[in-house]
Order: C-alpha cells, then structure tokens, then sequence
C-alpha cells in the first residue's frame, strides 16, 4: 500500500519536474536523464535479472537509431516509422547473435558481445547506404510533427517518459511471471535451475530478445532527439558502456536501479562538463571517474540497493521484505 | 521511500544547472560561445583553440597598432559597439555530437551567447548548428570540411574554411606546376583513413582528378588509430607511386612517419593533407625523419613584421606550439564572426546574421591565405583556397606554392631522414 | 611479391608478440581472479608516459625506463589492489565493471590534466634503428619488445607452474577459502598477482613507447586489443596470451595487405567469434 502511494508521488514529481524546472537546458537535461533510463532499464532485462552481462548492447541501440534515420533519409518518411523497423531489426539479430552467445559462460559472453558490437561498427562504418563514415542525419526543419523535431524538450520528455513507464510496466510484468522465475533461479545458479527443469537457453534468449528490442527504442529515440547518427555516436562502445554503468551504479536486478543511475550520472556529467569542460584540463572525467570508483568501492550492489537497505534497517518490518530480497539479489 | 532520495539528488542537480546559468551577466561584453573537443581523442584540438582564442581577444580587445590594417585590432574592444568586449565561452564536446548538441543548447540559452562558433568534428558541427538554426544564432565554422553541412539549407550557418572541392583544386594545380617542373606526377596513389574526413576527402579527389583526365592508381584505406600500419606502407612500397597523397590524424600520421622509416620507404613525393600533419606534435615527433613532406595548408607565417608572423609569434608566446593551420582556420573564423559583429553595431542575432552575409573581407584583412571571405547563399566561403607548405628543415613549414606568395622553392625528391 | 609476404608475416609476428606482451598482465588478473580490468589499457599508457619522462628527464633508454615502469606499475598494481580491487571483488562482476572503469578514467584524465593532450614520442634510433636481414627489414625496438614478451610468458608460466609461490596462487585462484584453511593468506597472493600483472603491463608500456606515440587516450586504442587477445588464448592463460597474441598480429598483417587494411579488423573479430563457437573456453582456457 505504501509502497504504491510512494510510488505515485515519484511518478507525479517526474511529472512536474519540467513545469519547475522551465529553462530549455533543465528541461533537456530531463529528457536525457529518461533517454538513459530507457536504455539502462532495457539492459536490466538481461543484464540485470539474467545476469548475463552485456557489454556489447549498443548493437540494438544503433539498430534503432540507424533504422530512425534511414526512413527519414532514404524513404522521406518520419523517423518515427523506424522504431517499429529497428525493433525487428533488433530482435532478429538479438535472435541471431544470441543463439551462440548465450551457451558462453561469464565473462566469454561480455567479451562476445564485445566483438558484435565492434564488428557492426566497422561494418556500418564500410557501408555507404548506411552513410558510413559521415552517418546519417534526421530532418533539421521540421515538415510535421510526425519529424519529432521540436526546439524545445517538452514533448520529448514526455514522450520519453511515457515510453519508460511502458519498459518498466514490461521488466515488472517479467519479475512476475514464470520467466521473471525462472530467471532469478538462472541467476543463482544456472546448473541447479537446468536441473530442476527450467529451459535456460530459451528463457535467456526471450530476456536478451525482449532486451534488444526496447534498447533499439531508446536509439531511435535518441536519433530523433539530436537528428543525427553515426557509427561512433550509435555504435561506439563507449554508449555500452555508459548504459551499464547506470544501471550498475543505481542497482543491477532492481526495477527503479537503472532511472536511479541515470538521475545521477546524466546530470553529473552534463553539470561537470558545463562546469570543468570548458577549462580543458579533463577535469570533468577526473572527477566523474573518481566519483565511480568510489560508488563501485563502497556501494558494489548499486546506490538504490543501499537506499533500500538503509529504509528496511530504519522500519524492519516485514513489509519490505520484497524489497529486501530484491537488495539480496543484487549484491 | 527510495524515490524521495532519488528526487532529491535529481532537484539539486537541476537547481545547480540553474546556477550555472546566471553566474555572469556582465554588460558591454560580447558574448560567443565555442564548442571544441577538450577530452577525448580530439582534445589537443581544443587546448590549442583556447590559446588561439585568448591571443585573438587580446587582439581585439586591445589595442594593436603593429597589426595595421587588421580588422578590430586598432582600437580596444568593437568599435562599432561602443568599445564593447568579446568574451568566449567555452564547452567541451567531448567527441560526441550529443555532447555538442546539449552544450550549443547550454551556452544559448543559459549563458545567452550571440554567436556560436566550433566545434571541429564535422558530425558534432552537424548537431551543434542544428540546435542554433532552430534558436536562431549565427554559427560560424572555420574548419569542419563535410560537405553536407552546407547543403542543408540552413540560413544561420557560415563556413569559412575550403572544402574537399577547393582541396582538389589546389592539388590538381600544384601537381601541373611540378610536372612542369620536371617531377613525375602520373601515377598517383590516396592513403586515408575511413573517418569522415579522411573517406571524404578521398572520394572528392579520385572524382575531381577523373574529371580532369588523371586515374588514382592506388587507394589505401585504413581505420583510424590503427596500431599498425605496416601493411599498408608495404602495399605502397611494392606499387611504387610517383606521388603518395596522405589524408591522416596526427595519431596515425606519426606512425606512417615511423613505420615508412622502418621499412624504409621514401615516395618520390609525399603530399598531405593538412590536419595530423599540420600538428605541431606531428613536427616534434617525426619531423626529422619526414623531411621534404609536402602539405596542403592555407596558413603561412609570412615575412617577419606581417601581420601574420605577430599572431604567429603571439601564439607561440601563449601556447608554446607553433600556430598550424587547423588553429590558424578556427582563429579566422573567430575574427570573421567579430568583424561582422562589429559591422553589425549589435548583438541582435538577426542584425549579425545580416552582417555575415554582407561579409566581403580582402585578402588583405585576413590572417590565412584565402582570397578573401565572402559567403555565398549557403553559407560557403567562395573565396575559400589554399597553399602548399613543405617541410624542408623537419622543423618548420614553409610556403612553397603557389610561386606569388612562396616562401622558398620546391624541393624533390621526398628526403625522410 | 613473395618477397613482401615474408615481410608482412616477419611484422605480423613482431606485432603480435608485443600484443602478447601487453596481454599477459591482464591474462593473469583476469584469469586468476576473475577480475575484468578496464583499466588495463591504461595501464600500458602509464607505462609509455613512465618511459617518456625517463627519457627527458634523465635522457635514458628503456635500460632504465622499463625497470622504472616495471617497478612503479607494480607499486600502482599493489595499490589498486588494496584500495579498490579487494572490495569490489565482493560484489558482483557489474561492480569491477563499473570501479575498474572509473579508475580507468581516473587515469587517463589525471595523466591528461598534468601531461596535456599532446601526442608524444620518443626518438626513432633509441633501440639501435633497423636491422636488413636478407632484405626483411627488423627493427630493433619492436625485436625488443619481441624477445622481451617471450622471456615475460615463460617467466609467468614458470612461475605458475614450478614454484611454491605459483602453486599458492594458483591455489588462491581454484578456491580462496580452502587455501586459506591451508594457510595461504588470499589477501598477499592476490596483491602479488596484481603487483606481477601490473608490473608486466608498465614493462609493456615502456617498450611500446619506443616504437608507437605516447598520449592519454592511447590505452584505449591498446586496450580492446588485450582483451580480445586474452579472451581467444583463454582467461588465465598465459602461454595462450601469446599464441593469441602471435596469431592475431599475422592475421591483421596479412588481412590488411591482401584484403585492405580497413577490414583487417572486420576479419580479426569474426575469426574470433567463429572461434568462440568452437570452442567457448578459448585457446588454451581450462573448460
């Protein structure tokens, strides 16, 4: 009970952060805070509650963003008729890819999905219909509002919320099924769970497909917002990485760790960067790095995961026992 | 519960990026906003900049009667606005066109700059002057050379530096003058990268050299930052080019450098294009051993007492780098954006934007060896050219093309080490 | 014709053994520990920027720049160790993902901040130049780098396999707890795996210097390379490290002068995931 009214207040404080917070840069910087969230709660799926670790997840990220930008520059249609294409797109490859990758244990699966994620860069950076090199660019001017091209962030705020509310709506519909089960029991042990009847591949397939398809939503997204695309900005490594870094650092394996690690570290390296980046000195990664090495070193399970330890510790009822066992698996 | 914390952090974010925003608001000073990389790969670039600029604002903000005819260096600060002065504002792009999207969108809007100029990767540019045609700010760029972003229409957007056509043209000439010279020039071969820049300029070349009748006989691509390049300089080695066009960032320029010595291989001619071996670092590097290399440049230091060779020295003071043409194109740009600001009287963006399109600067007026700056409907600077520069010493360019404003002449073969 | 084969093959060889080279540290760590350490490519950079300020400062060699590295890499090795590794090995594998990759950052913009962006280099002709042997030309500082990455793998390899030392880390590898009922102190074996490892990446470093520029974002270039390196020898493999290594360095060569150098990469990370689904555990890897 409690639980959901602190719920709907968070929702209606997101709600209201724009309407508080009106200069372009704050709304903007909002949009982006989401923009990762999506991404990082997407990750989460097979990241988090599968425990296999993507590094190589921008693949399906670059999905979705080359397929926004190709309708628009191949096709003159708006980006928007992407997001379906980049989820098929995403989907059979995630099909495709994980097949094999998945039967790799540990840490042969993140350097795997290391190699994707490469190879599709060099490839795309060789392929002129997808603008190799150059990339490709959405519509500067606006020819409707289907171009989901606006000067201001509003509507992308929203529109991005509205699409996180559907993937967090999606990840905990998951926990609570029999593949949400069967998951956490792959987690723990994956030898124990095969035992005991559970179709590990299939299970971890359907996560890591399900997973791909809404990070290519979060790429068109971000294609849309800033009307440009190429193989460094969508489908460098670097984007991988920073995606796994918000949902690690917010908390792994817990339905609100990815929006928490993206509410801190989006703003932190945009007001670090309008702060310390103009002096050119690298400042602003100096601190940004230190400030994760400490979260990792003193917080391994996520900052959410200490959160809620502090708040069971503080009530020790039984209660939040759900959120307690959900602290457990994370760390 | 959790989400409360998480508002909390989330509000003090945002109540920080509010501060930033009203920490100076000065009057009687101009405000631009330049977006450079200042980390990652790029982020040489951008410490150089920062020293370019600081002696382009001691220039206009001063008074400098060495400069002579110097436009803005007469008197301290714009005349046309009471003695106004300029002040940048600096952002890191950090190599990413999101980055450069968010901060042109930053120093609109919270810091209220007039202009924008930057942001040297041809994508980060792309983004970059999105946000300023939507905002309705002047963006002058004086060294993206993507082709594209001329072509979009834009009517805020002016481009001061020559583009892969003007390249084409330069090279095409200086290759004329040599073969009649008496150098062999007939089988030409184009190493670059496959960045946007590199594959880029590579296509326009092999296209403007068909059209006049000359076959590339050999194209080496590479991917850029390679750690090894040694097969790519064998592949040279064995196909034998008279002329060896280099298209390369200073990263893999220094290691071409390198490995060409260690394989021992010396083209006939080795003519680059600008950027890696422009950089000074490429000079301190490898210098010695890429004596006689030949560079495409539209910067030249020019006789001792130009105006040139003050800002040259000026820079050198500041920053401890010879001035290359890369900083030589960003400073231009910046002179450009302030001359028409202080021809426009204002800091209205529509009266500087008109001012800009009116800009018809003389070669003369101007710090890098263009024929002027004039921008046509697209925002391209018509009068766009360059020059090439030969390192004959292995420490200092000098101009050796076209013969009016030669330094020194020509020498060949290629000498390397 | 035939004649350039061999010497793409001779490079192919020389670049892979400094591939080896710089792998081997990270093969150790990550291997024994089961420790992914993003900041291995920066390690290899601390190392290059040791050797750049030997040599401008005191105007010496890799004779002094490399033990120099060797020591203070292994110094920083034993420092990480205590200040971040041992707590973040605790956590989940997500953890050393995000501490070993702040740290990475950490490094490269300390460096950055007190260095400057600058590319550096060191003089050509500080490893005795070029050798000719019959035409295939040598050069000496990546022979060097060559014969010092050999003697490193079968130093490791001894060291794991023949001493006490070794066996107790190894030991400490299979099953913490059980070697410490032994009375092997986990805690020491660890910080002297990461001393070794740390200290074989800063000698890496120094010697790559002779021969490559020195800035901060080069680990990052480096860095990708160890990785796949490691993972296709198999995690903990030391001598797999180098016949990676060695088998990579000919297959770039050879890709980027037969096919073109723009997919010599395309080629390198395909062979290996076709490889990988033969044989998940990699080359030499324990199953």
């Amino acid at each position: 009970m409690r639980r959901t009214l602190w719920l709907l207040i968070a929702l209606a404080l997101v709600v209201a952060y724009p309407l508080v917070f009106t200069t372009p840069f704050q709304q903007r910087l909002g949009a982006l805070v989401l923009l990762y969230a999506i991404a990082a709660s997407a990750w989460n799926i097979v990241g988090g509650y599968a425990g296999q670790i993507s590094v190589g997840h921008v693949v399906f990220f670059g999905c979705g963003a080359y397929a926004a930008m190709g309708a628009y520059t191949h096709f003159a249609l708006s980006p928007l008729v992407g997001i379906p294409a980049g989820i098929v797109f995403a989907v059979l490859i995630a099909a495709v890819i994980g097949r094999p990758t998945l039967r790799l244990s540990g840490h042969y699966f993140s350097m795997a999905t290391i190699a994707v994620a490469e190879l599709a860069r060099l490839i795309v950076t060789n392929t002129e219909y997808l603008g190799a090199a150059v990339g490709l660019s959405g519509p500067t001017v606006a020819r409707n509002v289907f171009d989901l091209s606006f000067i201001s962030a509003l509507p992308y705020y929203y529109l991005f919320l509205a699409v996180l509310i559907i993937t967090l709506a999606i990840t905990w519909w998951m926990t609570r099924s029999r593949m949400g089960f069967y998951l956490r029991a792959i987690k723990d042990s994956e030898r124990a769970a095969r035992s005991l009847g559970a179709p590990a591949s299939r299970i971890k397939l359907y996560a890591y497909m399900l997973s791909a398809g809404l990070t290519s939503v979060a790429g068109a997204l971000y294609a849309m917002m800033f009307g440009f695309v190429d193989p460094e900005s969508g489908l460098g490594i670097l984007i991988s990485v920073k995606i796994l870094i918000m949902a690690a650092l917010g908390g792994a394996g817990l339905l609100f760790g990815p929006f928490v690690g993206a509410a801190i570290l989006v703003p932190l390296e945009e007001i670090s960067n309008s702060l310390l980046g103009g002096k050119g000195a690298g400042l602003t990664f100096v601190v940004y790095g230190a400030i994760i090495v400490l979260i990792a070193r003193f917080q391994p399970g996520g900052i959410l995961a200490l959160i809620n330890r502090l708040w069971a510790k503080r009530r020790a009822k039984p209660m939040d026992e759900s959120i307690a066992q959900e602290a457990g698996h994370a760390s | 519960m959790r989400f409360s914390h998480v508002i909390g952090l989330f509000s003090a974010a945002a109540m920080s990026a509010a501060l930033v925003g009203n920490a100076a608001a000065q009057s009687k000073t101009v405000k631009i906003g330049g977006i450079f990389p200042m980390s990652g790969n790029a982020a040489s670039i951008g410490v150089h900049v920062k020293h370019a600029f600081d002696v382009a604002l001691d220039i206009i903000n001063n008074p400098h009667p060495e400069l002579g005819n110097f436009p803005l260096a007469k008197n301290g600060g714009l005349a046309g606005l009471g003695g106004a002065k300029v002040e940048i504002v600096y952002a890191d792009n950090q190599g990413s066109p999101a980055t450069g999207q968010n901060q042109a969108l930053r120093l609109i809007t919270e810091e209220k700059v007039v202009a924008l100029t930057g942001a040297y990767q041809s994508g980060i540019t792309l983004t970059a002057s999105a946000i300023a045609e939507k905002y309705n700010i002047p963006f002058v760029n004086g060294e993206s050379v993507a082709p594209n972003l001329t072509e979009r229409g834009f009517k805020w957007f002016f481009r001061v530096t020559p583009i892969a056509t003007d390249f084409a043209r330069v090279y095409y000439e200086f290759l004329n003058d040599m073969k009649a010279a008496g150098a062999k020039t007939d089988n030409i071969a184009i190493l670059h990268d496959n960045t946007e820049y590199g594959a880029s300029v590579a296509n326009t070349l092999t296209t403007a050299f068909k059209e006049k009748g000359i076959a590339v006989a050999l194209d080496v691509a590479y991917a850029t930052n390679a750690t090894d390049v040694q097969s790519q300089v064998l592949q040279l080695k064995e196909k034998k080019p008279d002329v060896v066009i280099a298209i390369s960032y200073t990263s893999d320029a220094i290691l071409f450098a390198k490995t060409m010595q260690a394989l021992d291989y010396k083209p006939p001619m080795l003519l680059a294009d600008d950027s890696g071996y422009s950089d000074p670092s490429f000079i301190k590097a490898v210098g010695k051993i890429s004596q006689g290399v030949f560079n495409r440049s539209s910067w030249s230091v020019g006789p001792a007492g130009s105006p040139t060779a003050i800002i040259a020295k000026m820079y050198k003071d500041k920053s401890g780098d010879d001035m290359d043409d890369t900083v030589a194109r960003q400073m231009q740009a910046l002179f450009v954006l302030c001359e028409a600001i202080d021809r426009a009287g204002s800091t209205e963006p529509a009266k500087i934007q008109a001012a800009l399109k009116a800009t018809d600067l003389k070669p003369d007026q101007i710090m890098m060896g263009y024929k002027g700056v004039k921008f046509d409907d697209k925002g391209q600077n018509i009068l766009a050219s360059g020059l090439i520069i030969q390192l004959q010493d292995g420490e200092n360019y000098v101009s050796v093309w076209p013969k009016a404003s030669a330094e020194k002449t020509p020498i060949m073969p290629y000498k390397g080490w | 014709m035939t004649f350039t084969l061999v010497q793409v093959i001779v490079g192919g060889l020389l670049l892979g053994a400094v591939y080896a080279l710089f792998s081997s540290g990270l093969t150790l760590v990550w291997g024994m520990m089961n420790v992914v350490n993003f900041a291995h490519g920066d390690f290899v950079m601390l190392g290059m920027y040791v050797a750049f300020v030997v040599y401008t400062l005191l105007g010496g060699g890799p004779l002094i720049g490399a033990p120099l590295a060797t020591l203070l890499l292994a110094t920083l090795g034993v420092i990480v160790y205590f200040g971040l590794i041992r707590d973040i090995m605790k956590g989940p594998m997500l953890a050393q993902i995000l501490g070993t990759f702040g740290l990475a950052l950490l490094l490269r913009y300390s460096v950055f901040w007190w260095f400057g962006a600058n590319f550096l280099s060191l003089p050509e002709n500080l490893v005795g130049g070029t050798f000719d042997i019959f035409g295939i030309r040598i050069q000496a500082s990546r022979l060097l780098a060559g014969v010092v990455a050999l003697v490193v793998t079968l130093a490791l390899h001894l060291l794991l396999t023949r001493t006490t030392l070794g066996s107790r880390m190894l030991a400490v590898a299979e099953d913490a707890t059980a070697a410490q009922l032994m009375g092997i102190r986990p805690d020491s074996m660890q910080a002297i795996a990461w001393a070794i490892a740390a200290g074989a990446t800063g000698l890496a470093g120094a010697l790559i210097a002779t021969f490559f520029y020195i800035v901060p974002t080069v680990g990052e270039t480096l860095g990708i390379v160890a990785f796949v390196t490691v993972s296709l020898g198999g995690f903990g493999s030391v001598p797999g490290a180098l016949v990676a290594g060695l088998l990579i360095g000919v297959i770039e060569s050879l890709s980027g002068y037969l096919i073109g150098a723009v997919y010599k990469d395309i080629v390198v990370y395909s062979l290996f995931l076709g490889f990988l689904w033969f044989r998940p555990q990699g080359l030499m890897g324990k199953t």
